[in-house]
């Protein structure tokens, strides 16, 4: 059992309070150029930048688990295919949750 | 007759912890883990959360978490270091909070089946039972199931986040409520005749309790009268005022200080408040 390396959940607003650890936010594609990086959008409806070779074809939304390099993006280590439906809102109050008042039980 | 009803119900309920009982408030009987065996819940958990769970004694075999009994236990991560054995798999959940070992027996074509779907890397659901080993902390796993839809990972945390506050006012209220016993009866009467729950159970307004002051409590133990929850609309600020024999700018601060704890919200429009425990 360890618990020495989450990876908090962010939108792009709460990313800025991550920069250097791991963190973990859902995207949605908005352009990927071959040369290693990916523009999403945030569950918060900011644009992100992810940085990294995705290991294959992505969907529209995307999970990235990474380092916040910077406020504005992520290097990512592992990408996951959330598949072209997802209910953004959700995953964004859960992103705040976990911040918040509910940190305790994250990180 | 309605009192005695409620009063059963919280009995059966209160060793459980998940289950949403009518009435939150135990008048008599001291909160203790051990009770109620046929109470068990299903807990939705976070790794840290389990981390921090701590064995209730030597002679027993659970843990405690909110101060609740830790029996079975949902989790949803990625699955990594899978190793297949002859009698079991193990695997490493990560599910982002942290990383924990689990064990699945398999005994049966079904859960080497099961098992073989899901592979390193994939994210995935496990039901199981919290285990502690050699001072470690383990999952014996009933079941292991992929994730298709997605939502379910947001769905998850929202749910322990839910049941961990559930838990927590539950156990802040009969911990409350297991403290003076003889309070006496007379000073408390601010509630008037709508009031249908044991007047016994309710601390007067200058009483200071873990975590919820004497108004506050009065507040959301009216809200969460059964009648009050059955009602679509909630239950007006001034019929709160009246109700309670309190001035309104009171109630105003006792709804807020509940809005922001997630225990009421406004549901009409800004004078109408709901209680968010379920009925």
């Amino acid at each position: 059992m360890d618990t020495s390396n989450p990876a908090v959940f962010v939108n792009a607003e709460l990313l800025r309070m991550h920069v250097g650890r791991r963190v973990r936010a859902v995207i949605q594609v908005l352009r990927s150029d071959g040369g290693g990086t990916v523009v999403g959008k945030s569950t918060d409806e900011q644009q992100l930048v992810i940085k990294g070779h995705p290991p294959g074809p992505l969907s529209t939304f995307v999970e990235v688990i990474g380092i916040a390099d910077s406020n504005q993006s992520i290097r990512a280590e592992i990408w996951t295919n959330f598949g072209d439906t997802l209910d953004t809102a959700s995953y964004n109050q859960v992103c705040q949750l976990a911040n918040g008042d509910y940190k305790h039980l994250f990180i | 007759m309605y009192k005695n009803s409620q009063f059963d119900g919280n009995a059966a309920f209160s060793g459980g912890g998940f289950m949403p009982s009518q009435a939150t408030q135990t008048a008599d009987h001291s909160f203790s883990p051990a009770k109620n065996r046929d109470a068990q819940s299903l807990l939705p958990l976070t790794v840290k959360q389990i981390s921090e769970a701590f064995q209730a004694s030597d002679d027993k075999v659970n843990f405690l978490i909110d101060g609740v009994d830790v029996n079975n236990v949902k989790l949803l991560g990625m699955l990594y270091d899978k190793a297949e054995r002859i009698t079991d798999v193990s695997f490493v959940l990560d599910d982002g909070t942290g990383r924990i070992d689990c064990h699945r027996w398999v005994n049966e074509a079904v859960d080497t089946k099961e098992m073989e779907l899901v592979l390193n890397g994939m994210y995935v659901k496990v039901h199981g039972h919290l285990k502690g080993f050699q001072g470690k902390k383990q999952l014996m796993i009933y079941s292991v199931r992929p994730v298709t839809d997605y939502n379910e990972i947001a769905y998850h945390f929202a749910d322990c986040v839910y049941v961990h506050c559930h838990n927590t006012r539950l156990r802040k209220l009969q911990d409350a409520a297991t403290a003076p016993t003889h309070m006496p009866n007379s000073a408390v009467n601010t509630t008037s005749k709508g009031f249908q729950s044991n007047p016994s159970n309710h601390f007067s307004v200058q009483y200071n309790m873990d975590g919820l002051k004497g108004i506050d409590k009065l507040v959301l133990d009216y809200l969460q009268q059964p009648p009050c929850l059955a009602q679509e609309k909630g239950v007006h600020r001034n019929e709160l005022a009246q109700q309670l024999n309190l001035p309104e700018h009171k109630i105003l601060e006792a709804i807020e200080s509940l809005e922001s704890e997630g225990l009421v919200y406004s549901t009409i429009d800004e004078y109408h408040y709901k209680s968010t425990a379920n009925g």
